[in-house]
């Protein structure tokens, strides 16, 4: 059913001139959930979250959000919270004058609670955007996206650049705001300590593509690291080795679950970390790679199309803002 | 309610979740009719995915140590220790199960198996004097 | 209030923070311009209110407002139509502003209020100015502020004014066509708009 779901993303794709950005990518979330969209740097997971907002037009496959389609009606929007790396307000606004401009767009504007969250993160009213900490304009925005009660929370990228401790209390912001079994959180970071203990689901993107998706158990049930001397990796058939990393003293690669059985007693088999599976499947693309064995786990579909070329990683190239 | 959670431990944490208040519930720590909090509560306390603690509760619902009432929380049912008896019964089965298993790949004899047994239970015993 | 005079609130907000600027302009225009005739005042006003109609685009430029555009539930279309109204209350603010400058500057000046002339030099402005906006901000939305960047805003108006030295305006000759003037002020804005919401699509399309 629609309404049970936070959001659904079924076959989309979208192009940047002659570059997929992404492909084919489907996933989605039940509601009171949240979601972590973990992928390297230039993976897609910008994109996708634009797409998903309704900020980027998609060529083919369809977004759903809190059972609306995209594009939905403006109104959706008074439903979602979205806080990004960096914040989209003027510099020379202070957080009062914040206040007093956003709130005649939102119907369900808390005022109280606006500033209630300011104290507790304690952010001083008098104060301008340009002049706070990275961590305390990603505050700023989680105190704006928490006034007017959305029932979505979207963070792209929240946590580069800040300290343990910051990223620590965006956990527990997290896990008071799905208190309400009717919020849903999207999160996305390439890091996956954030996740670990808190993602309900998790969804790996590479090269535009989804790799896996499903909850955090699935997920790290898809895959073993496989760890063995400098050659034990060398002959294996049958076997898809995913992101090798090799050195003088040994070699490493993550493989499927259903592989781990065909392999020898003289590698070490062993459950991975998110870390792990984040680390090798966002390994380098394997032309550019000096080891033969390397490959990229494609996912469920794999990519058969010759000459393959890597996406423009840089951002902006996702269009005027 | 208390539920120390670690990380090392090798055990799943809604294992560990399951096991401490199954626990409780069986020392009487945790009395009966007492309110457990929501599975979304404890997540946020826990700092651990609402999915592990729904688990947790869904499986000690299962075996008879709590209720959950959609939307009111869950509580702790009065002990059946028949009930508790036989899940407990079901634990032991399971894990000598699973121990088997392991001797038989390891290539020991049930004697060797017998031995390892004792030497467990003298080493908690050993545990428990000091 | 609606989606449109919401986004122009914002458009004010958003230059707010910078008007002691603007005003420094403008006082300092007034004072260079104090002896001369009322009309430079105008004029003043004309050139003020040209720059700063825009001014909204190039703040959103650097501080990222068109992602606030989106997040916020605002369609393009009020975005769009929420900056022409700004610039055109702007427009009406200033002149009105100007218009009383004028007045006590003639008082000051010892010269009798010209109001006839006052009156065709604002519609002429209020032409110039119309025509500006129309042309430049298409261009702004579909290229961005620092694209096009400030020589691209005064182009407009530097041409306008060149047409009209070229073609020997004087103010007697166009006191007759005073509706005209007004009419095809109007008439650009709503055109523009239309362009404008084109040029939009093609800035979302290909960036």
């Amino acid at each position: 059913m629609s309404s049970d779901l936070a959001f659904a993303l079924r076959g989309v794709s979208t192009a940047v001139g002659n570059n997929f950005a992404l492909r084919e990518v489907s996933f989605e979330l039940p509601t009171g959930y949240v979601m972590g969209l973990i992928g390297a740097n230039g993976a897609g997971k910008t994109t996708t979250i634009r797409c998903l907002l309704g900020m980027r037009p998609i060529d083919t496959g369809e977004i759903e959000l809190l059972g609306h389609p995209v594009p939905g009606p403006v109104a959706l929007r008074q439903d979602v919270g979205v806080v990004l790396d960096h914040p989209f307000l003027v510099g020379d606004w202070r957080l009062a004058e914040v206040e007093r401009t956003l709130r005649p767009f939102y119907e369900r504007w808390d005022g109280g609670r606006y500033r209630q969250l300011l104290d507790e993160f304690g952010l001083d009213l008098r104060a301008k955007v340009k002049d706070l900490s990275r961590g305390m304009a990603m505050k700023l925005m989680i105190a704006v996206a928490l006034s007017h009660q959305a029932r979505l929370l979207v963070f792209d990228e929240p946590t580069s650049g800040l300290d343990p401790v910051t990223r620590d209390e965006l956990v527990g912001i997290v896990g008071d705001f799905l208190i309400d079994e009717g919020h849903s959180v999207l999160f996305s970071t390439h890091i996956t300590s954030d996740l670990d203990r808190i993602g309900d689901y998790l969804t790996l993107i590479h090269d535009g593509r989804i790799v896996r998706t499903g909850t955090k158990d699935e997920v790290l049930d898809a895959y073993r690291v496989v760890r063995g001397g400098p050659d034990d990796l060398s002959d294996l058939v049958g076997v898809q080795l995913i992101g090798v990393r090799r050195t003088p003293t040994g070699a490493q690669a993550l493989v499927p679950a259903e592989s781990a059985d065909f392999l020898g007693g003289y590698v070490l088999v062993e459950a991975p970390t998110l870390e792990e599976i984040a680390v090798h499947i966002g390994a380098r693309d394997p032309r550019r790679s000096p080891d033969p064995d390397a490959s990229v786990d494609p996912g469920p579909e794999p990519d058969r199309r010759a000459g393959r070329r890597e996406p423009d990683s840089s951002m902006s190239t996702e269009g005027n803002a | 309610m208390r539920v120390v959670l670690s990380n090392s431990a090798g055990v799943p944490l809604y294992q560990q979740i399951k096991e401490q208040v199954g626990t409780a519930i069986l020392s009487g720590d945790l009395a009966e009719g007492s309110a457990l909090p929501s599975v979304r509560a404890l997540a946020r306390d826990l700092r651990i995915s609402i999915i592990t603690t729904t688990r947790a509760y869904a499986e000690l619902a299962a075996e008879g140590f709590i209720a959950t009432v959609p939307g009111k929380g869950a509580y702790v049912l009065p002990l059946d220790s028949a009930l508790v008896r036989e899940q407990l019964l079901r634990q032991v089965e399971d894990g000598l199960q699973t121990a088997l298993d392991a001797a038989r790949r390891a290539g020991l004899q049930r004697d060797d198996l017998i031995q390892i047994l004792d030497g467990l239970i003298q080493a908690e015993h050993q545990d428990a004097i000091r | 209030m609606t989606a449109v005079a919401r986004m122009a609130m914002l458009d004010l907000r958003t230059v707010a923070p910078y008007r002691y600027q603007g005003l420094l302009v403008f006082a300092l225009g007034a004072v260079l311009f104090s002896n001369r005739p009322t009309v430079y005042v105008v004029a003043l006003v004309l050139f003020f209110t040209s720059q700063f109609a825009a001014y909204p685009f190039s703040v959103a430029d650097k501080a990222g407002l068109e992602t606030l555009y989106a997040v916020l539930p605002l369609s393009r279309r009020s975005v769009l139509y929420g900056h022409y109204v700004w610039a055109v209350v702007l427009f009406l603010a200033t002149a009105s502003v100007g218009t009383t400058l004028a007045l006590l500057l003639a008082r000051a000046q010892d010269v009798p209020f010209d109001g006839r002339t006052l009156a065709t030099v604002l519609t002429v402005s209020w032409a110039a100015f119309a025509v500006n906006v129309a042309i430049q901000f298409p261009l702004v939305v579909r290229f961005g502020y620092t694209r096009v960047s400030v020589l691209g805003t005064a182009l407009p108006l530097a041409v306008i004014a060149g047409t009209i030295y070229k073609l020997h305006l004087t103010i007697p000759s166009i006191q007759s066509w005073l509706p005209l003037f007004w009419v095809a002020g109007v008439t650009a804005i709503v055109a523009s708009t239309a362009v404008a919401m084109t040029a939009d699509r093609r800035r979302v399309r290909h960036g």
